[in-house]
Parts: C-alpha cells; sequence; structure tokens
C-alpha cells in the first residue's frame, strides 16, 4: 500500500535526510519527495510531500518513528494530523499577559499559537482574549490544563471547548 | 386492556410547591390511563406544606388538594381531613403508605428537612422518590447504602435535568454499556441568561435582570449563577451514573457572573456560543463556563437542559429536554413510582 505524506520542516541543512534516512531503514519505499524550498509556510518552515509504499505495519512504523523525532506530520492521506483548539480568557488582560500565556503555550511541544484576538474593555477586567492554538492530534487535555494553570496564576477566567 | 385487580400505592407527598402540585396534577391527570394501561391506582393518603397537612388513609383527593392549596395556600384547609402544624417526620410515623414522594425545597447547606424524611421513610421499608437535589449531592452515599440495606427503591430521575431522562436512560436503557463520562447544560436559568447575552450582545447584569423580571432567575439567583445547582446534579451523576463517590465539596466550580459581552463576541466570530457545563468522569468534577459550537446538539437556547453519556458501546448518546417545570419535573417522578411498581 501506500500513503502520502505532508510534512513541515524547519529550513536548515539535513532536514530532508533525517526524514528519509528512517524510512530507508524501516524497509518503506520511497515513491516520490516533492520539495520545494521556496514555498514557505507563515512559520517559515518547509512542506515536504512524501509518497512512500510498503506494508501497513511498516509504514505505521514509520509514521511513529518520525513523529518520536520531533518531525511535524500535518497530513496523512489528505486528513489533517493536527487540530484547532480555542480558548478564551477574561480579565484584566495587558500586553505582558498575552506575551506570556503564548510564550507558555509555545513551549508546550507540539503546541504553536495560531492566532490571537483580544477585545479591551471599560472597565479594563472585562477584556477579553481570544487565543487558537494548532496542535498535534491528542494534545487537546495537556493544552486545556496548562490554560486552566495559566488563568489561575493570572486570575482570569479560562473559557475552554467542552 | 382492563386489568381485573386493581393494585394501590399509597403515596405521601412531602412538600407542595410547584413540583408536589405537578405530581398531584399528573396524579390526577392520568388516573385512567394508569388504571387502564397498568391497572395501577396511586392514591395520596398525605400531603404536607409548611401549614401543616391534610391526610386520610382512603386517599385524598387530588383535585380538592390543588384548589385548596390555590385558595388558601394551606393544605391544613382540606375539607376535613387537614391538620394543623403536623411535620414531615411525625406524620410519616403515623401514616400507612407505600411510597414517599419527597418534594420540599431544596437545601444545599445541610440536605434538611429532606435527608431526614428520606432516611427515615427507607428505614421503615418505604420506598422514596423525590426531586431534592440538596440531600442528594451532599449525602448520597448514606441515602443510596439505606436503600440498599432497607431493600427499598430510591428513585431520583427528577433531581437532575427535570423531564429529561438520563438517571434512567444511563441505567436502564444503556444497560450493559460502560458510562465513561457525562457533561450538560443541567440549569436552565444560566442557559436563559448565556442564551440571550449571545443573541442581544447584552451585559450579564442586564440579561440577570431580565431574567428576574421574567420569572426565570430567582430574587436570589446565587445558587443558579455561581453554579451549585449544576453542581449538585454533577454530583448525582458521578455518584449514581459513573458509581464515583463524591459529594459537593469535591466539584470544582465556576459560575457566569464573570461571562462579559466581549467574551461572547469573540467566541462568536470563532463559531461557538458560550454555556455554562457540569461534566463528570472518573478524574473530573467541574461546572465552569465552555465552549461548544453553534449548530451542535449543545447550541440550545432558553431554559432547556441537555446532556452528553459518552459510554464504551454505544459512544456518545445526547438528550435535550425541559430541566424545570411543575408538570415536566412531576413526569420524571411518575416514571419513577411507575419504575417501582413494575420492579415489585
Amino acid at each position: 500500500m501506500r500513503v502520502n505524506l505532508v510534512l513541515e520542516l524547519l529550513d536548515v541543512p539535513g532536514q530532508l535526510l533525517d526524514v528519509l534516512r528512517p524510512m530507508g531503514r524501516l524497509g518503506a519505499n520511497i515513491v516520490a519527495v516533492i520539495h520545494q524550498r521556496d514555498v514557505k509556510t507563515d512559520e517559515g518552515k518547509v512542506p515536504v510531500q512524501i509518497t512512500i509504499e510498503g506494508d501497513e505495519e511498516t509504514l505505521n512504523r514509520v509514521i511513529d518513528v518520525l513523529e518520536e523525532n520531533g518531525i511535524q506530520i500535518m497530513e496523512v492521506d489528505g486528513v489533517l494530523r493536527r487540530e484547532k483548539i480555542t480558548t478564551i480568557l477574561v480579565g484584566n488582560i495587558v500586553d505582558q499577559d498575552l506575551k506570556d500565556t503564548v510564550n507558555l503555550l509555545n513551549q508546550l511541544p507540539g503546541v504553536r499559537v495560531a492566532d490571537l484576538d483580544l477585545k479591551m474593555s471599560d472597565p479594563p477586567e472585562r477584556s477579553a482574549s481570544k487565543i487558537v492554538m494548532e496542535a498535534r492530534e491528542g494534545l487537546k487535555q495537556e493544552v486545556f490544563k496548562k490554560v486552566n494553570e495559566i488563568g489561575d496564576l493570572k486570575g482570569f477566567l479560562v473559557i475552554n471547548e467542552i | 386492556m382492563r386489568f381485573n385487580l386493581v393494585i394501590l400505592m399509597k403515596i405521601v407527598i412531602l412538600g407542595f410547591g410547584a413540583v408536589g402540585q405537578g405530581v398531584t396534577r399528573v396524579i390526577s391527570l392520568k388516573r385512567e390511563y394508569l388504571l387502564d394501561k397498568y391497572g395501577l391506582q396511586l392514591d395520596i393518603v398525605a400531603a404536607v406544606d409548611r401549614s401543616g397537612a391534610a391526610l386520610s388513609e382512603n386517599g385524598l383527593e387530588p383535585e380538592t388538594l390543588l384548589e385548596t392549596k390555590a385558595e388558601t395556600g394551606k393544605l391544613s384547609q382540606y375539607p376535613e381531613y387537614g391538620v394543623e402544624g403536623v411535620s414531615g417526620l411525625e406524620l410519616l410515623d403515623e401514616v400507612e403508605y407505600d411510597c414517599l414522594v419527597e418534594v420540599t425545597p431544596t437545601n444545599i447547606e445541610d440536605g434538611e428537612p429532606a435527608l431526614s424524611h428520606m432516611q427515615k421513610a427507607m428505614e421503615k421499608g418505604k420506598d422514596v422518590v423525590t426531586s431534592n437535589k440538596g440531600p442528594l449531592a451532599l449525602s448520597f452515599t448514606k441515602l443510596a447504602e439505606t436503600a440498599q440495606k432497607t431493600g427499598t427503591n430510591f428513585k431520583y430521575e427528577a433531581s437532575v435535568g427535570g423531564a429529561m431522562p438520563i438517571i434512567n436512560l444511563a441505567h436502564d436503557t444503556l444497560a450493559g454499556s460502560d458510562v465513561e463520562s457525562v457533561y450538560g447544560i443541567l440549569n436552565g436559568t444560566t442557559n436563559y441568561i448565556l442564551s440571550r447575552m449571545a443573541k442581544e450582545g447584552s451585559s450579564y447584569e442586564q440579561t440577570l435582570n431580565e431574567a428576574r423580571e421574567l420569572g426565570i432567575a430567582e430574587t436570589d439567583p446565587s445558587q443558579d449563577v455561581d453554579g451549585w445547582d449544576a453542581a449538585c446534579k454533577i454530583v448525582i451523576l458521578a455518584n449514581s451514573v459513573l458509581n464515583r463517590e463524591c459529594a459537593l465539596e469535591d466539584v470544582k466550580v465556576e459560575g457566569i457572573s464573570k461571562i462579559t459581552p466581549e467574551a461572547m463576541a469573540l467566541a462568536k466570530k470563532e463559531g461557538y456560543l458560550i454555556k455554562l457545563i457540569g461534566e463528570a468522569s472518573q478524574d473530573v468534577l467541574e461546572v465552569s463556563p465552555r465552549l461548544v459550537k453553534e449548530g451542535s446538539p449543545f447550541a440550545v437556547e432558553g431554559t432547556l437542559n441537555v446532556a452528553t453519556l459518552k459510554t464504551d458501546l454505544a459512544e456518545d448518546v445526547t438528550v435535550v429536554g425541559k430541566g424545570a417545570g411543575s408538570i415536566e419535573t412531576a413526569s420524571a417522578i411518575l416514571s419513577d413510582l411507575l419504575n417501582i411498581w413494575n420492579s415489585g
């Protein structure tokens, strides 16, 4: 069977090799690699499309090993491997809080803050901010836990997804 | 089919507010239906309010009970069978009955007097049906143990979500499936307020005042808006559906008073609504405002309740229904009475 992967790699030497080497070692057959260094994502990463062939077990093993090695797999056969997570904070939010919060969230492995929206109010205690994150699948609960911690620390009301 | 043998179930109603009156009305409305379908006659042998009681071992007239209450406000004024100043607890010693319907005003401080009423009834071998959240949220384990020890039926479908079937749904209809977690909108007042805020862009205070004027929110709405009412229900669900021993003090509770129009607007922009959600699983026990997708089953408006049971076999099962109301809540009490009758 064949599987199409879309990866996002850092634009530094050796990255592609780090992806291809375990594939060969595990016995998957590389059918195609589409790699255009000129195309970049918003984060400055290079999207790479790779088609590999092998039995199901081998292909699953390849995907596991890539993820273990910290390679960001965006899609497997057109199915997104990343999910969007939304949270809203209410309280007296100032610039510094937002910066801290974004930094703390970005420190979680596999999580990236993708969008921010802030509505200031008068009085300031009623201000609200919306944070949209992209995270590897299965990290939702961990992310919400972190957001709750931040909320407790800074005295914000946290409104997470259900 | 007409049953040749009519079986009598004698019930005592403690508490004659909206729910107690609803039960009485439903018994009156369904008299023929119950005889035809089940061969069952529900006799109210005593009803108690603050003024005293009406009692007759041959059964009181439901319509007369309702009229007496409507006209005088006092059951003790019931013609011939009215008694002043008798307490529920005393009455339970004196009357012959099969099942107690405990619907006194709920108390989330110490659960009384309902807790003592229910304990006493079960200790005397009587079945108990209740809509009373307070004692269940504070002393669920104790009550369940008493029921087990005395071999009596203890039913409380009406205590969570009013008419919305959830407890018996999990116990009976979904028997065999393991419920892993349950979450839902379990308070109608807050759902009304949040729905209006989402629609009108109005502030929390303004919307709460509107809800008060409409009689949807109580004069002291703190139990609802601070999340304690929903917390009681989540404790009942955790104990009864998840077999998790816990009490009100174990719930992490956050109400809706800090929700602002700004937060509502940001949620909307992303396709979400803000709802007060209660959630229970083996490691979560929480009431808090959460984001739900617009267009999802949780995007219910007005005073509706909704809940999802996450199960191993049936996956997600979601129910929606009226969370309050006199007749609606009484429907859940009637179903409990019929379940008891069917099991006996």
